[in-house]
């Protein structure tokens, strides 16, 4: 429907759309980068207070804690996705709609799960702390919490680009000889990898800005448990408006920038494809 | 399909309509009259729900034959000092500290002399920072020095967000010989063994009795309550600790814009009356004046020899005195890492 | 089965059993084991009801306004083409970019007593920050991408052939869109819909940094289970966390469900789920 000139109706569709996310999602970004370079002391205050210890510390933790999330995920996903589209066996529809838990379960439920679970009154805590090995409160529970709170994207992502792979490729390479597992990195991975990609870059982007699932189960301890988020968090409540800005501004150019890269690749790849974008 | 499409819209403008409906009514109930918004931080919350405001209410019938509403918040004394100063509106404030009650006069919502409208010094109560440790205190802590053992697991919260934590503190630090340095090694020791820091005080007792570390800095007036809860442990007042004041001020701003101030104030007043502080009493606070030390009442254990946030000073001083950000003694204790404090012993 | 498979089979189970199913039974078990009557009483008790439903009625106040607005937002993406509209459609999914924390934060420099509106809230007399329209606005915001994206991915699919063969049968826009398109999308917009009310159920760091936490006026479920925890009501913690978790597992469940019955009609569109 390319017109030459946009119809009245498509113009005004257009201004409402424009309208709605400009007021809902720019608006408040708006207000949080004018908040580091109007807020109390400028933004001298905000390096400062992102330069903190402190500061330095949680983002370094929120970052690495996100990166082993989003590798773990990619493998298990790629895993999971594959045993779920080639695999038939009894309890499979259990394991199929598992996987959409943490959709459902508020994050918040999330990290009180693990608690429950694992916390120092039950078995598992117990047997864990005898050997000296601290899953709460501890970067093992962020990295937990986090995984669970993630797991779909990456499974529900590959699926279905599972499901449309040509058997018969896989079939072919089987016939000339080649293991299961080389079938697997040469003709499935590749086919794999976009959607693999963008899942896992998302996972990360989600890791990254956690907040619920981990304010229950880290412990939040400054530079050894503290995320960037809790920090954020810690700031808004210590009524230090500057450090809140600073780090709020780190995390969203971080996440939106990955997610307009992701967004970029997405549309150029199903450009080349002849998929109208 | 049709029909399940328009019934699937039809019932989620109806409960959003309904949504909208009970906040509304809600937000209507508070501005007609006779309701009462207690912004409180977190430990007072079962002497009030469950003694002091149904007693108010009571009161406030017999003396006006009119039925009051009160809803109260808790949160961290920091958090709930925030969100009066950004348009939370209570009438009244229960806060941890003074200097958070100073960041509403700087607010312009509470009057500079609030003390005195107080009454009392402007405290609702006392407690003292004491060590809730496991029934029969096994790893044998008695004093703060105990805390900074290897092996011995601690909890406190975070002073960033409660008021409590900084009391915690600077018990620790008031309390240790010497000078800032010997000070500061002696938080520095308590702080490397802290294993949860939470974002108020209840939260922090209450990750304890999940069975989280060795031993909860914590309000002793937060144990009784907990006792009050079933939950039986220990708790140790060390022998130099500081006494907890707790202050209260109208928020004279929201208190007048709402048309309160009569209720307000009667509020305040009530807490301070001698059927206010015996009911505080039941829940573990220490009267708001006279000596802390209460040989007569077998519920609290001897007070030893507290000191006073006045003895440093007062919050005035010690907030942006020990607290400063970065440069604070206590502050650079909590920023500093593991090496650092080793290096500060 | 082969035991490469079998071995992998296992893995994948034993790692989903762990991480998601292990944790569920446990605070199920926790909710329920003092049985269905404690588990009512501790749900309702101290505010649960009320709580529960601000946020269903949270969750429908985001559903209707993201489902009108994202509908035109996704035909926008889809149907429309001019300069920017790259930049659109990157601003759709910043929602998912942004920690919740941040979103609360936002709203109050946008609406606390000192932030941009901050005046105009005061001389309208009106209530955001720490109040149901903060909330409300929070919520919407997190919930936002998914009917947009549902809906964008079957319109994508789906093409304008049959639009356009309304139009020349002379059907205004709207008409064509309601008899022609909507039919299209419909599932498409109920997986949005239901991906966004379980979402907003489940929010809990915007609200939780907007609202006053006043019990029975500004406390969300999520914002329930936090509480309870802290006046030592564990059961009613887990009480709550089970209803809302309960939920949006029910939706979720049903969104299967039509997944396969969508499947059975369209089997090229079966099982596309774009999740983030």
């Amino acid at each position: 429907m390319k017109a030459a000139r946009p119809t009245a109706g498509a113009l005004s569709l257009r201004v409402v759309a424009v309208a709605f996310l400009g007021v809902m999602v720019a608006l408040p970004l708006a207000a949080v980068v004018g908040s580091v370079l109007t807020g109390p002391g400028g933004v001298g205050t905000a390096l400062h207070a992102l330069l903190s210890r402190t500061a330095r510390a949680a983002l370094w933790l929120t970052v690495w804690t996100a990166v082993v999330v989003a590798l773990v995920n990619a493998v298990m996903g790629t895993l999971t996705a594959w045993v779920l589209s080639r695999y038939h066996f009894v309890g499979k529809a259990i394991l199929n709609a598992a996987i959409d838990l943490p959709f459902a379960i508020p994050t918040l439920v999330t990290g009180l799960m693990l608690v429950v679970l694992y916390g120092p009154q039950q078995v598992i805590g117990h047997l864990l702390a005898a050997h000296g090995l601290r899953l709460l409160f501890a970067p093992a529970g962020i990295i937990l919490s986090l995984l669970f709170v993630t797991f779909p994207f990456v499974v529900r992502a590959v699926e279905p680009v599972l499901m449309d792979i040509d058997v018969d490729q896989e079939e072919a390479a089987a016939t000339l000889g080649s293991s299961p597992f080389r079938t697997f990195v040469q003709v499935v991975l590749p086919a794999l990898r976009p959607a693999v990609l963008t899942a896992t870059l998302l996972t990360f982007t989600r890791a990254l800005g956690e907040f619920g699932a981990v304010v229950v189960v880290a412990g939040n301890i400054p530079r050894r448990t503290l995320t960037a988020p809790v920090y954020v968090f810690g700031a808004i409540e210590s009524g230090e408006p500057a450090a809140a800005s600073a780090m709020s501004l780190v995390l969203v150019a971080v996440s939106a920038g990955l997610i307009l890269a992701v967004d970029r690749y997405t549309r150029s790849r199903a450009r080349a494809m002849g998929v109208r974008v | 399909m049709r029909g399940l499409a328009r019934g699937l819209f039809a019932s989620v403008v109806l409960l959003s309509a309904s949504a909208c409906g009970v906040g509304c009514r809600a937000a209507k109930a508070e501005d007609t009259g006779d309701t009462l918004i207690v912004g409180a931080y977190s430990a007072p919350r079962e002497a009030f729900e469950e003694a002091v405001i149904p007693a108010f209410r009571a009161a406030w019938r017999r003396q006006t034959g009119r039925d009051i509403v009160v809803r109260a918040s808790y949160l961290g004394s920091g958090a709930q000092a925030r969100a009066i100063a950004q348009g939370f509106e209570a009438d009244v404030a229960v806060l941890a500290l003074d200097s958070d009650v100073d960041k509403l006069v700087k607010a312009a919502l509470v009057a500079p002399d609030w003390r005195a409208r107080t009454g009392g010094a402007g405290l609702m109560a006392r407690s003292l920072v004491v060590i809730a440790v496991r029934s029969g205190n096994p790893k044998g802590i008695a004093d703060w020095a105990d805390l900074g053992r290897p092996g011995v697991e601690v909890l406190t919260p975070n002073p960033r967000t409660s008021g409590g934590a900084m009391w915690n503190l600077l018990a620790v630090y008031g309390s240790a010989a010497g000078d800032v340095k010997a000070k500061s090694a002696a938080v520095a020791r308590v702080l490397d063994n802290v294993i949860v820091m939470d974002k108020a005080a209840r939260e922090s007792l209450v990750s304890f009795e999940r069975g989280i570390g060795d031993a909860a800095i914590t309000y002793e007036q937060e144990v009784h309550v907990a006792r009050r809860a079933g939950r039986h442990y220990d708790y140790v007042v060390p022998p130099a600790t500081a006494v907890i004041d707790v202050p209260m001020a109208t928020v004279d701003r929201y208190a007048d814009a709402h048309g309160r101030r009569a209720v307000a104030e009667a509020f305040v007043a009530f807490l301070r009356s001698r059927q206010g502080q015996a009911l505080l009493g039941g829940f573990g606070f220490r009267p708001a004046t006279g000596p802390i030390d209460l040989p007569g009442d077998a519920r609290f254990p001897a007070a030893g020899h507290p000191f006073t946030a006045a003895d440093f000073g007062g919050w005035k001083k010690i907030a942006p005195g020990l607290f400063a950000p970065d440069t604070g003694a206590i502050t650079r204790v909590l920023d500093a890492t593991r090496e650092d404090r080793e290096a500060l012993r | 089965m082969k035991p490469g498979r079998a071995l992998l089979g296992g893995a994948v189970v034993i790692y989903v059993g762990i991480l998601l199913i292990a944790p569920i039974g446990a605070i199920a078990w926790s909710a329920l084991r003092s049985g269905p009557a404690a588990f009512l009483r501790a749900l309702a008790g101290s505010g649960g009801g009320f709580a529960l439903l601000l946020s269903i009625g949270l969750a429908a106040l985001a559903v209707v306004v993201n489902t009108v607005f994202g509908v035109v937002v996704a035909w926008v993406l889809t149907r429309d083409e001019f300069r920017g509209r790259g930049l659109l459609n990157a601003a759709v999914d910043m929602p998912f970019a942004i920690s919740p924390v941040i979103v609360g934060f936002a709203l109050i420099l946008l609406f606390g007593p000192q932030g941009w509106f901050g005046g105009l809230v005061r001389a309208l007399h009106a209530k955001i920050v720490f109040a149901v329209p903060g909330m409300a606005l929070a919520t919407i915001f997190v919930s936002l991408p998914f009917v947009i994206r549902e809906v964008g991915l079957v319109l994508a699919e789906s093409g304008h052939d049959q639009e356009e063969a309304a139009y020349t049968l002379g059907a205004t826009p709207f008409g064509a869109f309601w008899r022609v398109t909507l039919p299209n999308i419909r599932w498409g917009l109920l997986y949005g819909v239901l991906l966004t009310t379980a979402r907003c159920l489940g929010e809990f760091g915007a609200v939780l940094v907007v609202s006053g936490g006043l019990a029975q006026v500004t406390e969300t479920g999520t914002l329930f289970v936090f509480r309870s925890l802290e006046d030592r009501r564990d059961l009613g913690a887990y009480a709550m966390a089970m209803a809302l978790a309960g939920m949006s597992i029910l939706l979720i469940a049903g969104m299967e469900i039509l997944k396969r019955r969508r499947a059975g009609a369209n089997p090229r569109q079966g099982g596309a789920l774009r999740v983030a």
